[in-house]
């Protein structure tokens, strides 16, 4: 009976602890934290059509798609992570490269710090709050994006492609029906009908075509139903207003129709990328500062995660090197007539190291040490910074882009959700 | 003698009719006139690199080129005027078609009226201050509502220009092209060192290609200097950070090596804006009303200029059309749930006339004449409005792009410019 009693103890106990835990975990909602990449697992995940840029600030607007009528949905504002993560075509990308109408995939989080957010903060919970004709989840408080990535680079990523089932053709437009699964296996089936029309572009190989050219070579039907036999493609994937009273109807802006096409693409978008790190440099965040005397200090930094491999390996032990203070919108630095490098320090790469573990998406997993005569006040644990090998060519970033010393007021540092139209 | 007096005093009429006409004339700069299409020749010209998009509000920013060094030049902002004309890859688009970093010819006006200006008005003499900083003159002008914005290539086209590549030289997939611009039946010749990478796209009959191609193939050397004997071509530009302290120096982003080449990114183009303009319905400006009884008008509007041919094909006297008022950036007005459809008058197109000679550029020179039992408040003489024959399909316009009755506020018909940063 005693023992009866110390179980029903301990039980209580646990069922007290469990709804206590419970409440605590609703009240703390997951937001990231200054230093640490967050689990990808964390985030929320959406989509939508990319409907406003502010490339300068790494912010934006997304019409998210929430079960409802989708030209209804007024477009939510989103600011990347300092180390958030645009891909398009299968590369990484700034978000100025993303043609806007493009439908991305995103995962994002609750604004780290809400009183700096670039975008308005919204009450915690409304992913739940139905929109009228809208849908429910439009505008969640989630604005803070790890990832942003189109069609074809989340296949990519996920090891899906899309099945072409069927196509119905009038007057050079229509629909295809598809279904998105993995490659390897069947697993999860996502079935889809899509409009297509004379702006439709399909690359093969090297050859960029249009619906014309399909009809002209009877690959498709100038008009009426064609089987496509599970054809295997990616998709790039728009949106446009729908006849007919559908609520949402995406629309294909590319058909990759083979593997080579889809490589070619990537290999664009992917020099272009190399391209844009190499003349803003390479952004990361401050792991320790050790200092030393007469303003030497050996800085440990993080770079952040998603460049091509050749732009990590051009960070090499024993190298000079310059390393810029930055913000989380990953502006530059600039002042007199040099731009950022005048602002940075200079120094020596002192070690390179990567690690074994698997690194959370927003990092690279590579931490670089640097031996500076010169640490600023913009060092500090946590802060973001930019860093260059002294191999990469030592360009300056347009007026836009950076922060001036003397010029610029704390608007620059810290834009303000003000240019958003109000809902 | 008297006779000599009259000549003098009359002479001395003249001299002073002349100086007070000029003074008027700096006293009164060009602006255009509402319900007026302004001539091409009073507009200021420029080029610039696009850095903005708000394609909802018609509007964005652009970094002009002046005689200092371009990367300093803070973006400028400007507005398309109601019935202005993009144009990319030798065909019209929509503002959301031109990807950020292209490079643009602007020709553009002071104001029509400051005090509705959706960018911020500048002193009239704005064009002629040097902007210091190593900027030079000219890269803030006044003149920022914009009649025609077109890319490299739909310049070329319409001013019947060709690029001549006179020289290249590479190393590691990028370097410099020497190329001069020039009328295909000879006259004045703009000489010009452009940038190129292994990101530039090649296009070539179907095909698009890269450096990397064009290296396989041996038309381009691996390294080093090579003749390119005046190769006709088409350009697309862009604009990189420069090595070297170059003031200027612009990014040859596509070369069309061929005609097909060209025509197909035209026709692509086309296609795309024909669409657009389908789900958009016709911009155009209203001549006359003519009151009925019981709310019955006739009402003559001038369709703006620009698109396609088969556009205009689809008024023809005697089918059915809609027409809705709308505002200087072209938005719809809404309301219930299906949209513009719902505040439309409808009726029928009673006539439509081309006039003949030569057409304003914002004009098609074709008006319609309508009958409609539902004259509402947006349709009078001057205001922009939407037109669309009953044969287009009836689509909806997502949220930004329309002005809810109930729920629209003055900042959504007249849009400031606090939106854009002050450097």
């Amino acid at each position: 009976m005693k023992l009866n009693f110390s179980r029903w103890v301990a039980a209580l106990h646990l069922i007290v602890f469990i709804l206590v835990s419970n409440a605590i975990a609703q009240e703390k909602p997951f937001r990231p934290k200054v230093g640490e990449f967050p689990p990808l697992e964390k985030a929320h995940s959406y989509q939508g059509e990319l409907t406003f840029v502010d490339h300068a600030n790494r912010r934006g607007s997304i019409r998210i798609d929430g079960n409802g009528r989708f030209r209804f949905v007024a477009p939510s504002p989103f600011a990347l992570l300092p180390y958030g993560l645009v891909r398009y075509q299968g590369a990484p990308a700034d978000l100025r490269d993303i043609p806007l109408g493009t439908v991305m995939h995103v995962k994002a989080f609750l604004p780290p710090d809400p009183k700096i957010s670039a975008v308005p903060v919204l009450p915690v919970d409304n992913r739940e709050k139905k929109y009228g004709y809208s849908g429910t989840g439009v505008a969640p408080a989630e604005n803070h994006v790890y990832l942003l990535e189109d069609e074809p680079s989340h296949c990519k990523r996920l090891g899906l492609v899309w099945r072409l089932q069927e196509v119905e053709l009038k007057e050079k437009a229509g629909t295809i029906i598809a279904r998105r699964e993995a490659q390897a296996d069947k697993g999860k089936v996502l079935s889809e009908t899509f409009s297509v029309d004379a702006t439709t572009r399909f690359w093969r190989g090297r050859e960029r075509l249009g619906i014309t050219d399909l009809t002209d070579e009877k690959t498709w039907p100038k008009n009426g139903k064609k089987d496509l036999n599970d054809q295997t493609v990616f998709l790039g994937i728009s949106w446009k207003p729908t006849p007919g009273g559908v609520f949402k109807r995406f629309h294909i802006s590319d058909v990759w129709l083979d593997e080579l096409a889809m490589e070619r693409a990537a290999q664009i978008q992917n020099e272009t990328h190399k391209a844009f790190v190499k003349s803003r440099w390479m952004p990361g965040w401050v792991d320790k500062v050790e200092y030393g005397k007469f303003g030497r200090a050996k800085v440990t930094v993080t770079l952040f995660g998603g460049m091509d491999d050749s732009l990590y390996a051009d960070f090499k032990k024993g190298q000079k090197a310059m390393l810029a203070s930055s913000e989380n919108t990953l502006k530059h630095w600039a002042g007199g007539t040099a731009g950022t490098a005048q602002m940075a320090s200079r120094g020596i790469l002192l070690e390179i190291s990567k690690t074994n573990k698997r690194a959370p998406l927003g990092s690279s997993g590579i931490q670089v040490s640097l031996e500076t005569d010169l640490v600023t006040e913009g060092f500090r644990p946590g802060k973001v910074i930019r860093i260059r090998p002294e191999s990469w060519p030592l360009l300056e970033v347009p007026r836009e882009e950076y922060i001036h010393h003397t010029l610029d007021g704390i608007e620059k540092r810290f834009p303000t959700p003000d240019i958003f139209p109000k809902k | 003698m008297k006779l000599n007096f009259s000549r003098w005093v009359a002479a001395l009429h003249l001299i002073v009719f002349i100086l007070v006409s000029n003074a008027i004339a700096q006293e009164k700069p060009f602006r255009p006139k509402v319900g007026e299409f302004p001539p091409l020749e009073k507009a200021h010209s420029y080029q610039g690199e696009l850095i903005f998009v708000d394609h909802a509000n018609r509007r964005g920013s652009i970094r002009v080129k002046g005689t200092g060094v371009f990367r300093r030049n803070d973006p400028h902002p400007f507005a398309m005027l109601p019935y202005g004309i993009v144009r990319y890859h030798g065909a019209t688009a929509d503002l959301r078609d031109i990807p950020l970093g292209t490079v643009l010819h602007v020709r553009a006006f002071l104001p029509p009226d400051p005090t509705i200006s959706a960018v911020p008005v500048l002193p009239i003499n704005n064009k002629e201050k040097d902007a210091n900083h190593n900027r030079g003159a000219g890269i803030f002008p006044a003149e920022n509502h914009v009649l025609l914005l077109e890319d490299e290539s739909s310049h070329c086209l319409r001013e019947g220009k060709i690029w001549k590549l006179m020289e290249m030289e590479i190393r590691n997939n990028a370097g410099k092209i020497v190329a001069r611009r020039e009328p295909k039946t000879g006259g004045k010749v703009d000489e010009e060192t452009l940038t190129f990478d292994a990101a530039t796209r090649i296009w070539r009959g179907r095909e698009r290609l890269d450096v990397k191609d064009l290296i396989a193939e041996k038309i381009w050397p691996t390294n080093g200097k090579k003749s390119l004997e005046e190769q006709v071509v088409q350009l697309g530009i862009t604009w990189k950070p420069t090595l070297g302290g170059i003031f200027t120096r612009f990014h040859v982003s596509d070369i069309w090596l061929d005609d097909v080449a060209m025509q197909r990114a035209a026709q692509n183009q086309t296609e795309t804006h024909k669409i657009f303009i389908r789900s958009r319905w016709m911009p155009a400006w209203v001549d006359a009303v003519e009151y009925g009884k019981f709310g019955r008008a006739k009402i003559t509007a001038t369709l703006f200029g620009g698109m396609d041919n088969s556009l205009y094909a689809d008024f023809k006297k005697g089918s059915g059309a809609l027409m809705a008022a709308s505002e200087n950036t072209l938005k719809h007005w809404a309301g219930g749930s299906a949209g513009t459809s719902q505040m439309a008058s409808k009726g029928l197109i009673l006539d439509v006339t081309k006039a003949d000679g030569k057409v304003p550029l914002g004009s098609s020179g074709i008006q319609i004449r309508f009958e409609t039992d539902l004259i509402t408040e947006g349709i009078r003489p001057a205001r922009v409005i939407r037109t669309r024959p009953a044969s287009w399909p009836d689509l909806h316009v997502p949220r930004e792009e329309c002005l809810q009755d109930y729920k629209t506020n003055h900042e959504d018909r007249f849009p400031t410019p606090d939106i854009f940063p002050k450097y």
